[in-house]
């Protein structure tokens, strides 16, 4: 095990050797606080992903003490689903967002204005594995910056715990431009930067101290939370992945920040 | 210039829990106003070849003060309620946000489904589907049926003031005729909606919701005195709003039970209560000058004293003087 980690520690370490001589000539990204190759960052992501699945749920409850609920509770009423609405929801992982959204609409369909034969929600996942219930939700795999939708498709979009996984996020909200309808909206719910000053060293400490530990005793990987907790970091802060998003062509750009800053919900209109 | 643009977009976008305040929310009535006076049609007033998301500052203050460079200032109380209303048209010219121009017309739209649907979230939905647009614009709006209900009064308030403007007759009616004729006409607005007023008004009840009805409703209440042209001194301004807003609310309360033919029986109420404000007014500036005369009374007695007390007093050193 400890032989296993070194050989991990001194492989990164040659990799940022290497990016060091020849930045010059790729493009570089951050894969937490190091510098990688592009072309490495979806890979080495995939490998974090696959790593951390099988705790995936249990870690989320762990680290953010069942929080994480209430998080995707206010997301999925920010966007105010409704009955015959197509829903993209990106990232989705184990089908968290999307479940919730299922639920909300189904429980509205009382004041239903119409019929709808098939309430139509599309999920993208990240490699791992899901089962589709019925036609209402229908898991795809696919790349964030390549949709395999058609323009002008969706009601909503919505990414939870994905953005900051993705390697060019312009390109991301790009695509969730393209794919969204007009009047259709974009929702992120991302892991976000905590300006208050007491409760910032008191975050700071719980993930860089706590949060590998945990991972460790609880899912045997310190490295996978170490580069969780890394990319946080790492990640544009609320301003600046707002005007991100307004670049992508988005109006009426906002977010509001949960835990005051731990999280922030962004969301933009399409027009 | 785009960057600035976006950065100015942000630094009101910041929004707390509760979503309470934020900048680019549905503008205050006001800035409403001012918008929406300008041109029937929805499109954008501004040229649309820039691509770019337009920011609309909020100014509120800015738009009052305004001295509008056209404004014929001639006497008379119509000029106070066109100069305002100019300075107004002048924040119209401010680019704004393409958004709020189609979430204002999702909205006006959505005013057709509400005789059926009420003044809901489906109601806007509809109206969504009827502009072409995704209803996910719905969510959008920050507290959903309150926007419906406050784009109406806005949009009510513009329709109010364009009748004032195209001329009224007014000259051959007292004070009291024109704040009830001022009354009818507004109240007439909203009688197509009559049977779904009540769960206009108790949305607008809503704690949330209070604070941007009563703005709406004090100045509807502001415009009416300006445009009845009665500009007493005798009582305060807030009594006079105060009384007017009674009058008004009353009215219209009245008005979701009456089933007489084209509300007479409201009109014929809403006479009785602007006769009454005014017979208040009477008597209290009866009091106030009864007020004086015994104040003058008052004076007049005691001055007379003081001259008596005086005179004895000083008579002894004129008696003395005149020896000397």
């Amino acid at each position: 095990m400890a032989l296993r980690l070194a050989s991990r520690k001194f492989g990164s370490k040659f990799l940022s050797m290497l990016t060091a001589t020849s930045s010059l000539h790729s493009h570089a990204t951050s894969f937490g606080f190091k510098e990688v190759r592009e072309e490495d960052k979806s890979q080495l992501v995939g490998n974090v992903f696959t790593n951390v699945a099988s705790n995936y749920d249990l870690m989320n409850d762990l680290m953010s003490g069942g929080l994480h609920r209430l998080w995707k509770e206010r997301l999925v009423s920010k966007l105010n689903p409704f009955p015959g609405m197509k829903h993209l929801d990106v990232a989705g992982g184990t089908g968290d967002v999307a479940f919730r959204i299922l639920e909300t609409v189904n429980s509205v369909k009382r004041r239903a204005i119409q019929d709808p034969s098939n309430d139509n929600l599309h999920e993208e996942r990240n490699p791992l594995k899901g089962l589709g219930e019925t036609k209402s939700l229908i898991w795809a795999e696919g790349d964030a910056e390549a949709l395999d939708f058609p323009d002008n498709s969706m009601d909503g979009y919505t990414i939870a715990f994905g953005i900051r996984n993705v390697t060019h996020i312009e390109k991301a909200l790009v695509e969730a431009h393209r794919v969204l309808k007009r009047g259709g909206r974009f929702l992120c719910l991302e892991l976000s930067h905590v300006d208050v000053p007491l409760l910032k060293q008191v975050y700071d400490y719980y993930s860089f101290s706590i949060i590998p530990a945990v991972g460790e005793l609880v899912a045997g990987d310190r490295e996978s939370y170490q580069y969780l907790v890394e990319s946080i970091r790492r990640f544009p802060p609320q301003d600046k992945f707002a005007l991100m998003i307004a670049d992508a062509g988005f109006q009426k750009v906002e977010y509001e920040n949960l835990v005051a800053g731990v999280v922030a919900i962004h969301s933009g209109l399409k027009l | 210039m785009y960057r600035t643009v976006a950065k100015q977009l942000l630094r009101g976008a910041r929004s707390r829990v509760s979503g309470t305040d934020v900048r680019l929310r549905f503008p205050n009535p006001h800035s409403t106003i001012s918008r929406r006076t300008f041109s029937p049609s929805p499109t954008p007033h501004n040229s649309g070849e820039i691509p770019i998301p337009r920011v609309y500052v909020d100014l509120p203050n800015s738009s009052e003060s305004t001295a509008s460079p056209s404004s014929s200032s001639s006497a008379g109380s119509s000029s106070t309620a066109s100069s305002a209303e100019e300075g107004r048209r002048h924040t119209r010219e401010r680019p704004r946000g393409e958004y709020q121009d189609e979430q204002a017309r999702v909205l006006q739209s959505a005013l057709r489904h509400v005789l059926t649907l009420g003044w809901t979230e489906d109601a806007m939905m509809a109206g969504a589907r009827d502009v072409g647009v995704s209803p996910s614009i719905v969510g959008s709006f920050p507290r959903k049926d309150a926007a419906l209900v406050e784009y109406f009064m806005d949009d009510c308030l513009e329709k109010l003031i364009d009748r004032i403007d195209s001329g009224l007759e007014f000259s051959n009616l007292s004070p009291s005729g024109r704040i009830s004729k001022l009354i009818r006409i507004r109240l007439e607005l909203q009688a197509p909606y009559i049977s779904k007023w009540p769960q206009a008004l108790s949305i607008q009840a809503h704690p949330l919701n209070f604070p941007t009805s009563f703005k709406q409703r004090a100045a509807l209440i502001d415009e009416i005195w300006h445009a009845s042209g009665d500009d007493g001194h005798d009582i305060d301004w807030y009594v006079k709003r105060t009384v007017l807003g009674g009058i008004y609310s009353t009215t219209e309360i009245y008005m979701l039970t009456d089933s007489s033919p084209e509300f007479r029986d409201t009109w014929a109420f809403l006479d009785d209560r602007v006769r009454d404000a005014f017979d208040l007014k009477k008597t209290i500036q009866e009091v106030l000058s009864l007020q004086h005369i015994w104040q003058k009374l008052l004076v007049l007695e005691w001055g007379t004293r003081f001259k008596d007390l005086s005179r004895k007093f000083f008579n002894g050193e004129a008696y003395w003087g005149h020896l000397s």
